[in-house]
């Protein structure tokens, strides 16, 4: 187990016990990086700090279904923030509102899912941001409607106005980049 | 499709950018518990999640900790300040308590030590007009079954009635001395006196007793607060002569 994923079973186990501190421990770890997040896609810090509190009370209604040893903390948390920060803003524009896919599958498998040995990768801000730079412009583009709009990819066609196979092609070439520069390996 | 063409796919999935007939497949193999698609799916989550990290840094508002807190656990200040108020209540509570059980105490000695300064006071009376050597005493009833006593009379300084086997007396009501003239006129009021629990009464009047004008010492039963006028007929009457 990997020290970072030792601290996450650490908090998950207080929140076991219904102990705030634990939560106050996954804020530390995550509420930064969260509430950038939110900001980044909704534009609104109010609303961003609404949605922080949305989230770690989410955290703590469902903290009884990690398994302390399995579960990917991070991951969940930094999905769900991301989820809920793309449904506000469709919400708030009232398109796409029955498009915004499940995260049940996220769910179980970040509950109890052996940690694969990228979730410490979280952490590593600097070592994502450099592998982001790598990108080039027109990849960075098309990862950003994705990541921080939850465009799909035919829709992030019509946005730039790029024939889709274009988009796969950069979005391919962009996530096998960050891949190699994340984790170190070139395949999955 | 086969996992190889899978492989592809996973990271598309997590970023939620698939279209929604290939993310239905993924899923399919999901829900049949493909341990492949899980292990490769939770690696394409954990790198997709650690791109959050290029979002532009930005710092939360102090505050918002504490928000986020305050949704599983009162503020340390709120209980703090509850259990403040509580042991503040408590405090106050005893110290009412403390109060009115002290302030009890002491009407309650005061009226014992009241009592003990008229005792006093009529012992020293009785005995000072026991002392004088015109006094006469004069015996009343005489038999055990019945109201008995005697009467000291002293014509200057006062008198001193001993009762025992009085009656018992309702809640609202007193025995009430009369010096009874020899003129004739109206009973003169000397007092009023209970008797305790055995029916046995000493009550010491200052009013000065001349054999010569007075003529009985009566007692009647009463009002309370006394008349100034027998309203009974006395239970008792004894003769000085």
């Amino acid at each position: 187990m990997y020290a970072d994923d030792s601290a996450d079973s650490q908090i998950i186990e207080r929140l076991h016990r219904r102990d705030p501190e634990g939560l106050a421990a996954a804020y530390d770890r995550y509420g930064r990086t969260a509430y950038a997040l939110f900001v980044r896609i909704i534009h609104d810090q109010t609303a961003a700090e609404d949605l922080v509190q949305e989230l770690f009370l989410r955290l703590w209604n469902r903290s009884r279904e990690f398994d302390s040893n399995k579960g990917a903390l991070g991951v969940w948390l930094l999905s769900i923030a991301r989820n809920m920060a793309i449904d506000y803003v469709r919400s708030a524009q009232s398109r796409f509102s029955s498009r915004l896919r499940s995260m049940d599958h996220v769910d179980a498998l970040c509950f109890s899912r052996n940690p694969t040995g990228r979730e410490s990768r979280i952490h590593d801000v600097r070592v994502i941001q450099e592998a982001f730079g790598t990108l080039s412009a027109d990849e960075k583009r098309v990862m950003e409607l994705a990541y921080f709009e939850g465009f799909s990819q035919s829709e992030i066609a019509e946005n730039i106005h790029e024939p889709l196979g274009t988009v796969k092609s950069r979005m391919r070439s962009a996530l096998a980049r960050l891949r190699s520069v994340i984790t170190g390996n070139k395949g999955q | 499709m086969t996992h190889a063409e899978m492989s592809e796919l996973y990271e598309l999935y997590a970023l939620g950018v698939l279209e929604p007939e290939l993310a239905l497949e993924i899923e399919r193999h999901l829900d049949e518990q493909c341990e492949y698609c899980s292990e490769h799916l939770s690696a394409a989550l954990a790198m997709t999640a650690a791109l959050a990290n290029i979002a532009e840094p930005k710092a939360p508002p102090a505050r918002l900790k504490e928000r986020v807190l305050s949704t599983v656990r009162p503020p340390k200040a709120a209980r703090r300040w509850s259990f403040a108020v509580v042991a503040l209540a408590a405090a106050c509570l005893a110290l009412v308590a403390f109060s009115i059980a002290s302030r009890v105490a002491m009407q309650r000695m005061q009226t014992q030590l009241a009592g003990l300064t008229e005792e006093r006071n009529q012992l020293r009376s009785a005995v000072e007009i026991l002392s004088r050597p015109e006094t006469r005493t004069v015996e009343f009833g005489r038999t055990e079954n019945v109201a008995h006593g005697r009467v000291l009379v002293n014509r200057n300084g006062g008198f001193v009635f001993v009762g025992s086997q009085l009656p018992s007396l309702g809640s609202d009501r007193t025995f009430e001395l009369w010096l009874v003239p020899t003129s004739g006129a109206a009973p003169q009021p000397a007092g009023l006196f209970r008797p305790d629990q055995s029916g046995s009464s000493v009550h010491v009047s200052s009013i000065p007793v001349d054999a010569r004008t007075t003529k009985a010492v009566a007692v009647s039963v009463e009002p309370q607060q006394g008349s100034s006028a027998p309203t009974t007929k006395p239970f008792l009457i004894v003769p000085l002569a």
